[in-house]
């Protein structure tokens, strides 16, 4: 702690509820009511729901304490497909488009004409509505009137029923969400880029450095730590995917890309049953935070190391 | 300068296409600039391709020569849809506003104090971070209904600010940890209070944070879907609601939604074209 941290940060009078904690509490205070009502009053409403028999049908709501969550613990389809289709749509999620954005972050920060322009048309998939994007990209990959099957059959081979299979449903989605979420990245590296000191690069000019040396060895170990809150960030966001999944392909073909948030509204409203489809969120819920605090460490130490 | 200097620095090195070709590495980049703007504008562009077509052409967009500015008209003057506008546009200003004001000060908490209180609204926030959206969307509903607030502004609007909360506090902190502190000591020991430190100090540097988050926040509520879909009905239509019920079941009106759609993305565009230089200045998280 620094000496000027220390003096803010120092009581005044050694009171438990003094002038200091009446300051952070106040700081605070707005975003509290703010999270108490919208936020944890529901999520409590959804654990109560949880330990009860509560379908929308039927709301008597008798207390049967851990069935629901041993009912999803105990799905196969929980556990063979919607885990590994979440990890998996995580990781590669957030690993190409930390790629792609890192790739894109480092031609936007040199200079050539047209790059205004290319910038702008990079960020679009920002300013277009997800859910219009994905009603968009569903419908490209229609197997009668999408436009990639008119062209695959236009250069001679044959259309496929893209959202009729498993994996090229799969794939499609995580191609919408790659796309959708690069120019985030992109933004963040870019921002990271340009706040770096200039004389290592200098310095490495003038010993005549290729320029994928410069990259790994001096771009990449400095943006580190502004790539690890672009991964941790949007690891999270990655787990709790819905939108784009449900437009795309609502979990179909029967079930087989369901991320974890879909089996949970599935449950919820098309079984109708909301008790299993909160017990399946909470469940979801517990694994991101457990998984968020291992990515967190392990990412910090990647930082460490690096310095 | 001897020729021993000259071999201490060498020459630099040429890439292979550079050698292959003079100039060969530029029309290469070019090329590659080409092509990822056309990967990344295709769907835009398909979207603009569709908004043109009469609503017999839509499901043959790349067939047929007919173009057409009606489905524009159609969709403005469809009921419900200068009110999605105005409605969209005040949500996402007032969203905006309430959680910036809301968050600045909490992330300014975080990162100027230690202790157990900090450490405990850190670890909720955090925690908090973590839900998803789905487990606590749907009891929300039932949460809006009961205090009486559903379909109306305020309503959406403090959801939204409450989805903002964690996320913004969390680079709000990283905004107030890169300015260093001892102005605001400064500050305290001239006689400021702590409110004036925050206040005349801390806040005026955060502002390029402060701008680039306050664009994304407007683009994220702009756009934002599932909360305008279990919050909202007909008594307060919101732009993307009533753009994707163009495409349901029963009608797919595919021309009025892309033409909807490419107009609710031009002040997403303006705040973009204008915005992205302070949004670049602004995130050094």
């Amino acid at each position: 702690m620094t000496i000027s941290e220390a003096e803010l940060d120092r009581p005044r009078k050694p009171s438990l509820f003094g002038e200091r904690q009446r300051f952070m509490l106040l700081l605070i205070l707005p975003a509290a009511f703010g999270l108490a009502f919208f936020q944890i009053l529901p999520i409590l409403t959804g654990a109560n729901a949880s330990f009860r028999d509560w379908s929308l049908h039927d709301p008597k709501m008798t207390w049967v304490g851990l069935k629901h969550y041993f009912y999803v613990l105990s799905d196969d389809g929980f556990l063979k497909v919607v885990l590994p289709n979440t990890l998996v749509f995580m990781a590669v999620s957030v690993a190409v488009s930390l790629l792609l954005g890192l790739c894109l972050a480092a031609i936007l920060n040199r200079k050539f004409a047209g790059r205004a322009v290319l910038q702008t048309i990079l960020l679009l998939p920002l300013m277009v509505a997800p859910v219009v994007a994905a009603i968009m990209i569903r419908w490209m990959f229609n197997d009668q009137f999408g436009v990639v099957n008119a062209a695959l059959e236009a250069v001679g081979l044959s259309g496929q029923p893209w959202l009729a299979q498993r994996w090229s449903a799969f794939a499609v989605i995580l191609m919408a969400d790659i796309w959708l979420w690069t120019p985030w990245f992109a933004l963040l590296l870019l921002a990271g880029l340009q706040s770096l000191p200039r004389e290592p690069f200098e310095a490495a000019a003038i010993d005549g450095a290729s320029p994928w040396r410069v990259f790994r060895f001096l771009t990449l170990p400095m943006l580190r730590p502004v790539m690890v809150v672009c991964i941790a960030i949007r690891a999270i966001d990655a787990f709790r995917t819905f939108d784009i999944v449900w437009t795309i392909s609502a979990g179909g073909p029967a079930r087989s890309t369901e991320l974890f948030s879909i089996y949970a509204y599935n449950e919820a409203f098309q079984a109708m049953n909301f008790a299993r489809g909160s017990a399946a969120a909470m469940i979801g819920a517990a694994i991101i935070v457990v998984l968020a605090m291992v990515i967190f460490r392990v990412l910090n130490r990647w930082v460490e190391v690096s310095k | 300068m001897t020729a021993a200097s000259l071999e201490l620095v060498p020459p630099p090195r040429k890439g292979f296409f550079a050698a292959l070709a003079p100039g060969g590495v530029k029309v290469l980049f070019a090329l590659l600039a080409v092509g990822i703007a056309f990967l990344f504008a295709f769907p835009v562009l398909w979207l603009v391709l569709t908004s043109l077509r009469p609503p017999s052409g839509v499901y043959f967009v790349h067939r047929g020569t007919e173009f057409t500015f009606h489905n524009y008209a159609e969709a403005l003057a469809q009921p419900n849809m200068l009110r999605a506008f105005f409605n969209s546009f005040a949500i996402s200003t007032l969203a905006t506003v309430l959680s910036l004001g809301v968050t600045v000060t909490s992330g300014y908490m975080l990162s100027r104090f230690r202790g157990p209180v900090p450490n405990a609204w850190f670890s909720v926030i955090y925690v908090l971070r973590c839900v998803p959206y789905i487990s606590w969307v749907l009891p929300l509903f039932f949460v809006t209904r009961q205090m009486g607030i559903f379909d109306t502004y305020w309503g959406l609007l403090l959801p939204h600010v409450a989805v903002h909360i964690c996320f913004f506090s969390w680079i709000m902190k990283g905004f107030f940890d890169g300015i260093d502190p001892s102005m605001e000591y400064a500050a305290l020991i001239d006689g400021c209070t702590r409110w004036g430190a925050f206040f005349r100090v801390a806040l005026p540097s955060a502002v390029p944070g402060l701008t680039a988050l306050a664009i994304l926040c407007w683009l994220y509520t702009w756009n934002e879907f599932l909360f305008a879909l279990m919050l909202t009905s007909h008594k307060t239509p919101i732009l993307t609601v009533v753009m994707a019920q163009f495409v349901h079941e029963l009608g797919m009106e595919w021309h009025l939604m892309s033409a909807t759609a490419l107009m609710a993305l031009v002040p997403a565009l303006i705040v973009t074209v204008f915005g992205q230089k302070y949004v670049i200045r602004g995130l050094r998280v």
